[in-house]
């Protein structure tokens, strides 16, 4: 049994400390420990440290079994939520008003020591059309050779290539040998055009030749074109790999291919899509996606949220563990859990006036699904404010919430600049990528503030954006909402 | 609803920035975006003016306004508010600072165009265009009429199509 005064020590606290006393308490250590600030090597356990010490103290319940030496892990899941709001309150006003929420899940360490780990099941898509030819094949090429060395006893790989048609080169298996790879990658050379649809669907049923449920299953798509006529097949499929538990994340090379569509297709499994403008980066792109999935704590997360009446969410935004914005819907697949990181999304919500009875409102009802290896989790959660008269009693919002909402302020104007362009404005497209520029070279970033700053000569000359510029700003507004901008 | 100071956008009670230009709404003490600073796109005028402004005149005033193009300081006057425009033979309200000399007319400039505004309590300088026929602009956007828009020290401040410095001396180290 630890000591049972281990976790005030966390929090800095005595035993005696009140309720008011351990929630101040918790607030100046999380500030303190975050890993956003501090960057110390183990910042992030000992956060998690206090996060996990303070949901036990805070509840009273908890906290008398705590005090009495029971295992505090015993009664809950293991999981844990956390809210942070961008006011404390929500005004009492006449007219309807806005309250972002960051709503963040994680597992303890507690939790994560007792659960199996999950063996990869990946499916890499890659796309060998004509204008793959040259240099960017070889290079796919000797990234794919090394990912795959890298992998695990038990991890299973399939490799897939597509242009109208698709080929398996590697079917689904473990540890293939260094001459089964070569063999296969040689296979892959450039002909043909670009149809996603074939190549997923392969990737898709090399997946489910092995049982879903004890794997972390996600298909890697690589592409550098447009694809034609088969975009509906492609969603319904995404949706339906969803349901498998089986994600999606797509890396767009070049100018060519359909960002809207691999964005659209991605999110549906939770999955992330990127865009690289040079073909060396799809190392570092693969590398980072199976490192990612090798964190994984559960296969599969899924939110529903459901808004309170009255209450209306008005966007949705992931951001841990990687930065995508999420459908227009209330049921959300999101990918995997991590280990070591929390699962992060950000709401905006509209709420009406509130009726005067009322001292603390409900904005919305949600539940999180951890789908583990045999078992899933279930995590429900309320997210409700005090009512507050006086604006002047709002403090100013966390650094965080802050933070994450001023950068996605950042990806709306460059998604507005597309809306202006779209219909027919360029006008305003240049002016609203002109203020985006200066509000990026206000917050340090300089280099996206001198694309947004180009995009916005070209627009003015071309009335369109550059080829490539779209495709950069987009991912570059979207990136900079990672906390630790990976 | 609360206004976006910048554009006038209105947006709802509880957004932090203006959807509509990005511009800062509520908590500006939590100083994460400095709101106004607008990007410098006239980057002909990025020149060194240290040589062509009196070091006396750097070290005792608070605000110049510079005329890159003939590289010389403006005259204005010493005090907290004053109006710039043209001045016309007949003219009731006259300005204080009379453009007339850098070819007013022709390049747009209004007989009352806009007031310069020092607040020493709040350590900012504003623009408020009065609604001149041809607009003001703060290196290059447009700014709306009749409201401040805060002077930053680089900025270019453009009357018509009449060109200025903004130089705010204790901000140059």
């Amino acid at each position: 049994m630890q000591d049972k005064t281990d976790f005030y020590r966390r929090l800095n606290i005595g035993t005696g400390a009140s309720e008011d006393a351990i929630k101040k308490a918790f607030r100046l250590a999380a500030r303190k420990a975050h890993p956003d600030v501090n960057k110390n090597d183990g910042a992030t356990q000992l956060f998690l440290d206090i996060q996990e010490a303070y949901k036990v103290l805070s509840d009273p319940t908890r906290k008398e079994n705590y005090d009495q030496g029971r295992d505090p892990h015993d009664s809950p899941s293991g999981i844990l939520t956390a809210f942070e709001y961008s006011q404390q309150a929500l005004l009492r006003l006449e007219e309807p008003q806005v309250i972002y929420a960051l709503v963040d899940i994680l597992s303890t360490q507690d939790e994560i020591q007792i659960s199996d780990d999950l063996p990869l099941n990946i499916a890499l898509v890659l796309d060998n059309s004509t204008s793959m030819k040259g240099a960017r094949l070889d290079i796919l090429r000797a990234a794919t050779k090394e990912i795959i060395n890298d992998l695990g006893e038990e991890d299973l790989v399939s490799v897939i290539s597509f242009n109208d048609r698709a080929k398996v080169l590697l079917d689904s298996q473990s540890k293939p040998s260094d001459i089964q790879v070569e063999a296969a990658l040689n296979e892959l050379y450039a002909e043909g055009g670009t149809e996603i649809f074939q190549g997923i669907e392969a990737g898709y049923e090399e997946i489910r030749k092995h049982p879903t449920l004890n794997y972390v299953n996600h298909i890697i798509l690589i592409t550098d074109g447009h694809t034609y006529g088969d975009e509906d097949n492609c969603i319904a499929l995404a949706k339906s790999a969803a349901d498998q538990d089986i994600g999606i994340s797509g890396l767009g090379i070049g100018i060519e291919w359909n960002d809207e569509f691999i964005d659209q297709l991605c999110a549906l499994t939770g999955g992330q899509s990127l865009f690289i403008h040079d073909i060396k980066q799809v190392k570092e792109f693969l590398v980072h996606s199976i490192a990612s999935l090798k964190e994984a704590f559960s296969r599969r997360l899924t939110l529903e949220i459901t808004p309170a009446p009255g209450v209306t969410i008005l966007s949705s935004f992931r951001i841990l563990p990687e930065a995508i914005p999420l459908p227009n819907q209330q049921l959300f697949s999101l990918g995997i859990l991590k280990k070591h990181q929390p699962h992060r999304v950000l709401f905006e919500f509209l709420v009406n006036p509130i009726p005067d009875k009322i001292d603390q409102a409900v904005i919305a009802s949600g539940e999180y699904v951890i789908k583990k290896k045999i078992r899933d989790q279930v995590i429900p959660f309320i997210l409700e404010r005090k009512l507050e008269t006086d604006p002047d009693n709002l403090e100013a919002p966390a650094p965080e919430i802050f933070k994450a909402i001023s950068h996605l302020t950042f990806y709306r104007l460059q998604e507005k600049a597309q809306q202006d362009i779209a219909s027919g404005n360029p006008g305003s497209a240049y002016q609203r990528l002109l203020n985006l520029s200066s509000h990026l070279m206000a917050k340090g970033e300089d280099a996206l503030a001198k694309v947004a700053m180009n995009e916005a000569d070209y627009i003015k000359s071309h009335n369109n954006f550059s080829p490539t510029g779209k495709k950069h700003l987009k991912y570059g507004t979207i990136r900079l909402l990672l906390p630790d901008k990976t | 609803m609360i206004t976006c100071k910048v554009c006038n956008n209105q947006e709802y009670h509880g957004v932090f920035f203006c959807g509509e230009c990005g511009s800062q709404l509520a908590f500006a003490s939590t100083e994460m975006v400095n709101t106004l600073v607008y990007p410098n796109q006239n980057r002909a005028l990025e020149v060194d003016f240290t040589q062509t402004i009196p070091k006396k005149l750097l070290e005792d005033s608070t605000f110049i306004l510079y005329s890159n193009e003939r590289e010389e300081v403006i005259d204005i006057p010493d005090q907290n508010e004053f109006t710039i425009g043209r001045f016309v033979e007949g003219q009731v309200i006259t300005p204080d600072v009379d453009l007339n000399e850098y070819e007013a007319y022709d390049m747009g400039i209004s007989r009352l165009h806009a007031t310069i505004r020092i607040s020493p309590e709040k350590g900012k300088i504003f623009v408020v265009d009065l609604g001149s026929a041809n607009g003001s602009s703060v290196n290059g956007y447009e700014i709306p009429a009749n409201s401040e828009v805060p002077l930053n020290h680089g900025d270019v401040l453009s009357l018509g199509k009449f060109n200025m410095k903004v130089i705010l001396p204790q901000d140059m180290k």
